[in-house]
């Protein structure tokens, strides 16, 4: 069963009252709670939320699936998110996905057996300036990326 | 009030009201899917399309207010292709279903695509595929392609059961109508949902492929299953009925009616009732015409001493009226025979009272006027021991699923030399009974039922399901020798009564 953290718990209380519904506590909440269960929000997750913010459980899951940066699946240790929107593909995201998954032999939104990584393309990620564009897990930004890049990376992470 | 002009009608509206109120009002046609007057507005379906005089935009009528003078329309070109275009993209992901569809015939996607279908759809693309026949556990079933996500039920469900069941999940093309990971919907009020999901995605287990709706034919009537007394249709046809709906009452049950209450037409239904009078000598059982068997039975309350009637609060006010006067007459004693009275005063915050009797009060007031205080059963059962009381006429319950203890106060009656059980459901057990005399069902008679906050309501004749069954009022005109011929149930005039009740 999971559970969050005192840390988490006391974090997701705040968010309750800083908004006029409890609902609107929601997204802050599953970010928080997605992070302390390993990148993905588990039925499991979902319930213990519906417990600590008093609301019910149907809430939950419409905010959940209606948002792709919450994963409804187990992702690996690094979720490399590639953009493939306009500025990205045409700066060759699409090429740079294929790569990633031809290297690690996953297909797009598949977990490494390793656990390693899991692959997906995202939308505009917001710094078209310096296409293309990847997202490493919540914050981590690499920008102009190429294939020397990408190579370096997945020889890095761990 | 505010005064308007719909479609060129003058009406006037309480300030503050929508436009689709005024249309209501104005008893115009306005299509409209997510619109439901007993719950919130949404605004989601679009179907509502009005055309403002000096509006230069079609708004929705459901959540535009009604301001002095407006001159409003859905008859002009303009709104016809906009609910058009509406209606053609709410299709666009909706099976061809009808054929194998339970709601074809009263289908809300059927109704209005009579007068706004676009009849040559344009659309090239595939349909997204969704989940079909998806088991919400004992009573509804989900076909979530033919949802056309009018919030309806997620709002019901929030609402007015506070269950939060329903809710909407994913994204665009893929929104999907559904429950956490399949969770049934199985809160008392349920049923509801089925009604007003205004396409065939929410179906009713119980009703599902019995029958096209369009042979069924249906009459009004009051819910028997609580003092409550929500106001139903019953819909039947000559095998019988077949579901029940609830009919609008603001000071009775609002558009709503629980699931409890929706089930008890099964036990107006043949199968379940007692269909001929009989009776137990020395324990061989003879089946006779509930008529003959009424004369008989009357012919020997004349002679006896020692008689007592048991009464519930099944019956109607007239009923109880005439029983009470022919009773008197006899020097019976009365007996009020209660289920379940210590949670009598139980209430669910929605409708559903734990009085479950529809007639307690209308069995009071006959009472009290009469100047009857009726007795315990306990004093019965003492006085039948005691051999103080031979006879016993109970007017037994309609729905013996609301009376517990049922056998066992049949059995304690029975000590009696002799037990007359007037009912209108069988059950074995009751032919150990002197006799068993076939009453009517709250279907097949009209009269009154007083709810619990004293409303009068009519409940109406609308089927005959067993030809032979009686009134308590028709019995008491064979208990007296008189025939049925002519005899019509006195008109209900409510007691007064000094004090009340
Ligand atoms: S299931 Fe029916 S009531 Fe519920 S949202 Fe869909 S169409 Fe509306
Ligand atoms: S609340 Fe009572 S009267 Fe209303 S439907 Fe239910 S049982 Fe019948
Ligand atoms: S398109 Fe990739 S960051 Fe905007
Ligand atoms: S009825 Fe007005 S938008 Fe649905």
């Amino acid at each position: 069963m999971f559970q969050l953290s005192a840390d988490g718990k006391k974090k997701v209380q705040e968010y309750l009252k800083r908004y006029e519904t409890k609902r609107s506590a929601i997204i802050p909440a599953l970010y928080i709670a997605q992070q302390e269960n390993g990148g993905w929000v588990s039925p499991d997750v979902v319930k213990h939320l519906s417990e600590v913010m008093e609301l019910p459980m149907t809430h939950i899951n419409e905010v959940l699936t209606f948002y792709t940066m919450f994963n409804k699946k187990p992702v690996g240790r690094h979720h490399i998110q590639i953009c493939t929107n306009v500025s990205c593909s045409m700066a060759g995201g699409h090429d740079l996905a294929d790569y990633l998954c031809e290297r690690l032999g996953v297909v797009d939104g598949e977990m490494t057996k390793d656990g390693r990584f899991t692959i997906s393309r995202a939308e505009c990620l917001g710094s078209c300036d310096t296409a293309p564009v990847i997202q490493i897990n919540i914050d981590d930004y690499i920008e102009n990326v190429d294939k020397a890049k990408l190579d370096q990376l997945v020889n890095q992470l761990k | 009030m505010l005064k308007c002009t719909i479609n060129g009608k003058e009406v006037q509206v309480k300030a503050g009201a929508t436009i689709i109120e005024a249309y209501m009002e104005a008893k115009e046609n306005i299509a409209h899917y997510c619109w439901h007057p007993g719950l919130s507005i949404a605004g989601v379906c679009r179907m509502c399309m009005v055309e403002i005089e000096g509006n230069p935009r079609l708004q929705i009528a459901c959540n535009t207010k009604v301001a002095e003078g407006m001159k409003i329309n859905n008859t002009s070109a303009k709104v016809k292709e906009s609910v058009e275009w509406t209606l053609g993209f709410h299709l666009i992901n909706h099976p061809l279903d009808c054929p194998i569809c339970d709601q074809a015939g009263e289908c809300g996607l059927q109704e209005y695509y009579m007068s706004y279908g676009k009849y040559n759809p344009g659309m090239a693309e595939q349909k997204v595929k969704k989940n079909k026949v998806v088991d919400l556990g004992s009573k509804i079933v989900l076909d979530s392609e033919r949802c056309i996500l009018c919030d309806r039920c997620v709002r019901f469900t929030s609402e007015v059961s506070k269950t939060n069941e329903f809710g909407i999940f994913n994204r665009g093309d893929h929104a999907e109508i559904g429950t956490v990971d399949g969770m049934p919907v199985e809160n008392n009020y349920a049923l509801n949902v089925v009604d007003i999901c205004p396409v065939g995605a929410l179906t009713s287990k119980d009703f599902r492929f019995k029958q096209r709706v369009w042979y069924l034919k249906e009459f009004e009537t009051v819910c028997n299953g609580c003092s409550t007394g929500c106001n139903i249709k019953v819909h039947f046809n000559e095998n019988g009925l077949y579901r029940v709906k609830p009919v609008h009452n603001e000071a009775v049950n609002g558009y709503w009616m629980c699931d409890q209450g929706r089930d008890l037409y099964k036990f107006a239904n043949k199968e379940f009732r007692q269909i001929k009078a009989t009776k137990n000598e020395n324990g061989h059982v003879v089946t006779l015409s509930a008529g003959a068997a009424a004369k008989e039975v009357g012919a020997m309350l004349n002679k006896s001493s020692g008689l007592a009637l048991v009464l519930t609060g099944q019956y109607t006010s007239e009923e109880y009226n005439s029983i009470l006067s022919y009773a008197k007459n006899l020097s019976a004693e009365i007996y009020y025979w209660k289920n379940n009275p210590e949670s009598w005063d139980e209430f669910d915050g929605i409708l559903y009272r734990g009085d479950h009797n529809p007639n307690t009060k209308g069995l009071e007031l006959e009472l009290s006027s009469a100047g009857i205080k009726a007795k315990d059963l306990k004093d019965l059962y003492s006085a039948i021991e005691s051999g103080k009381v031979k006879t016993v006429v109970v007017a037994a319950p309609e729905v013996q699923k609301n009376y517990e203890n049922l056998e066992e106060v049949f059995n304690k009656l029975n000590k009696a030399d002799q037990l007359i059980w007037l009912t209108s459901g069988r059950n074995d057990l009751f032919e150990k009974a002197n006799y068993v005399i076939p009453m009517k069902s709250f279907t097949e008679k009209k009269g009154t039922f007083v709810n619990h906050k004293g409303i009068e309501q009519k409940i109406s004749k609308g089927v005959t399901i067993v030809s032979e069954s009686l009134s308590l009022s028709e019995i008491v005109e064979l208990f007296k020798g008189n025939d049925l011929v002519g005899f019509n149930i006195p008109t209900y005039e409510r007691p007064q009564l000094l004090g009340g009740v």
